[in-house]
């Protein structure tokens, strides 16, 4: 019972990873303030889910989702690649409520309020993940090769082009470096990871509904990055950890799931706002944001 | 002009008196701080709890309450204000900081509800089962004309009070130009706080409003906040009459969408329209200079 219980918190953790490092990406390394990132994760699970719900193979449906997500975040940096700060984050916030009403209203596709139940565990070639400690694998295998995944990235000279994007715009390109290419690659990419993740929670959980993604889903993702630190991916699996299993005493305590759901939102909010005062560098960062 | 035209005109007017009231409190704050304070809408949110509260739980006098839900929602954005930004002000942070910050406070506010009032819907029901009547063969309950009228009411003394009075003008300067208003001996610091108020009182005014014409939800921040903000850019960012002319036009527009869409659309309409307008025209129909791009 009890290591059910952990295997599931480590399921969590590892979706949560790879959120937090794919807006590490776009915001941390690229500097683009990204409320949207809940979208793509909407994007990667509906399209995932739709996809394995129709017969596709998973292993097909999960590059997909990624795909898929990469190709929104690629036509949302399009248009948005102009905006900075605040309008670039209002922007995709925007984002994030308009995939939100399309999943709520476009009922013929994926049921609006109603949810997609049953969506089938993985399986790749005949290897079935249906039981929680084969999907734990699964997950640990893709989220080491997201992170190393990214961390090649960054540590690429594309990196250090994403992250001389990030602290000068105009000089950057003033050597010659196309940055709106630059930053609509970066978003693509956070946004195909974000699918990734939105596949597999889709998938491990079996049903999606609109509510699991709404803005209050941000709040924990924004959290980790901040709290973790802008552009450093050590400090990002260090507070994914811990701020996921933060609220999870709570449960102990003996609280109703009614009190447990808005508690944790609590704790995220008010941690987020003393993070921003105390210490907006975050506790591994290197940059702040501007 | 056909009824169903005309039903879908009040009804528009209906809704852009409502954005109208979150859309101005908004506006007046963002015109002398400069940042989104995206927590407004959950300001109006609590507000209508604490209506719900005093009113339908506590069985206060009506009058009584709602004086009190708007001395509690100004004390509310100003406490806002005091521990969450102005903190953040005093390291000089920047808008997008405060603006994450204030999506924070949002989430905080609106889980806040949820654990004090759970997720069910809430109605207040002071006014039971108002008939509507005919007019010029639309319908139209009593008390929308009464939103209607209270709000006009209320824009236009916020007119004036921007344009007569001391504070008013206060505000104005300082939004115009914080540093010669400081030269001039005006406390940018004391305005910032008084924006809060003022603007958090009409969030109480809008929250008892809708509170009487809709039910009560927890996440109905976020959708007025969107709706108000929304107007907001459409107007003209910074400006309070932007903002008015903004939110008419969106809850007209919307209004007039769905004859054409699935009713299930019309929050959508105001999502693309906040879309378009941040993309191709960011200072609004009333050119409001700013610059969205540095």
């Amino acid at each position: 019972m009890i290591e059910a219980y952990f295997i599931h918190l480590a399921i969590l953790v590892g979706i949560y990873l790879i959120l937090a490092l794919s807006l590490q990406l776009a915001l941390g390394y690229t500097g683009l303030i990204n409320l949207g990132h809940i979208a793509f994760f909407a994007i990667g699970a509906y399209v995932s889910a739709l996809l394995t719900l129709s017969g596709i193979p998973f292993i097909i449906a999960i590059l997909l989702a990624g795909v898929i997500s990469a190709l929104f975040g690629f036509l949302l940096s399009i248009p948005t690649n102009k905006l900075k700060g605040d309008y670039l984050a209002l922007a995709t916030l925007a984002f994030t409520f308009v995939i939100y009403a399309i999943t709520l209203n476009w009922a013929s596709l994926t049921r609006g309020p109603l949810g997609l139940p049953g969506i089938p565990k993985p399986s790749i070639f005949g290897l079935s993940f249906s039981s929680n400690l084969s999907f734990l694998i699964l997950i640990l295998v893709i989220v080491l090769a997201v992170y190393f995944l990214i961390k090649r990235i960054v540590y690429s000279p594309f990196g250090k082009v994403l992250e001389a994007t990030r602290d000068n715009e105009l000089a950057t390109r003033v050597l010659g470096k196309n940055t709106f290419k630059i930053k609509s690659i970066a978003l693509g990419a956070s946004a195909f990871f974000a699918g990734i993740a939105g596949s597999l929670y889709a998938h491990y959980i079996t049903y999606i509904d609109p509510s699991s993604f709404t803005i209050m889903q941000l709040i924990p993702i924004l959290c980790i990055v901040i709290i973790g630190g802008l552009a450093s991916l050590r400090g990002t699996i260090i507070a994914t950890i811990i701020l996921i299993l933060l609220p999870e005493p709570l449960r102990f305590i003996g609280f109703p799931s009614s009190v447990v759901g808005p508690m944790r939102q609590i704790i995220y909010a008010l941690i987020l706002l003393l993070i921003l005062i105390y210490r907006p560098k975050g506790f591994f960062g290197k940059v702040e944001l501007e | 002009m056909s009824s169903i035209a005309f039903q879908l005109l009040i009804n528009g007017l209906i809704a852009g008196a409502i954005y109208a009231l979150v859309a101005s409190g908004f506006s007046l704050i963002y015109s002398t701080n400069k940042f989104i304070h995206f927590a407004h809408g959950a300001v109006i949110a609590f507000s209508a709890y604490v209506l719900y509260f005093l009113f339908s739980i506590l069985g206060i006098n009506f009058g009584f309450s709602v004086v009190l839900a708007i001395i509690f929602a100004s004390l509310l954005g100003y406490l806002l204000d005091i521990a969450v930004y102005k903190q953040l002000r005093k390291k000089k942070t920047s808008s997008v900081i405060l603006l994450i910050a204030s999506v924070g406070l949002l989430i905080l506010l609106e889980s806040l509800i949820l654990l004090l009032f759970g997720a069910d819907v809430k109605t207040i029901g002071f006014i039971k089962g108002s008939k509507g009547m005919e007019f010029l063969g639309a319908i139209i309950t009593p008390l929308q004309i009464f939103i209607i009228i209270t709000s006009i009411i209320l824009l236009a003394g916020l007119f004036l009070f921007m344009k007569k009075t001391k504070l008013g003008k206060a505000m104005r300067a300082v939004s115009d130009n914080k540093d010669v208003a400081e030269i001039v001996g005006i406390s940018s610091e004391k305005i910032y706080s008084w924006s809060f108020i003022i603007g958090s009182a009409i969030a109480g005014i809008a929250a008892i409003l809708i509170g009487l014409e809709q039910n009560l939800e927890p996440t109905m921040g976020t959708n007025l906040m969107i709706k108000g903000f929304a107007a907001a850019i459409i107007g003209g960012i910074g400006s309070v009459h932007g903002a008015v002319l903004g939110a008419f036009l969106l809850g007209i527009v919307e209004n007039f969408g769905i004859w054409y869409l699935p009713s299930g659309y019309k929050d959508a309409i105001a999502f693309v329209l906040l879309f378009i307008f941040l993309l191709f025209r960011p200072q609004g129909i009333l050119r409001i200079k700013r610059r969205a791009e540095k």
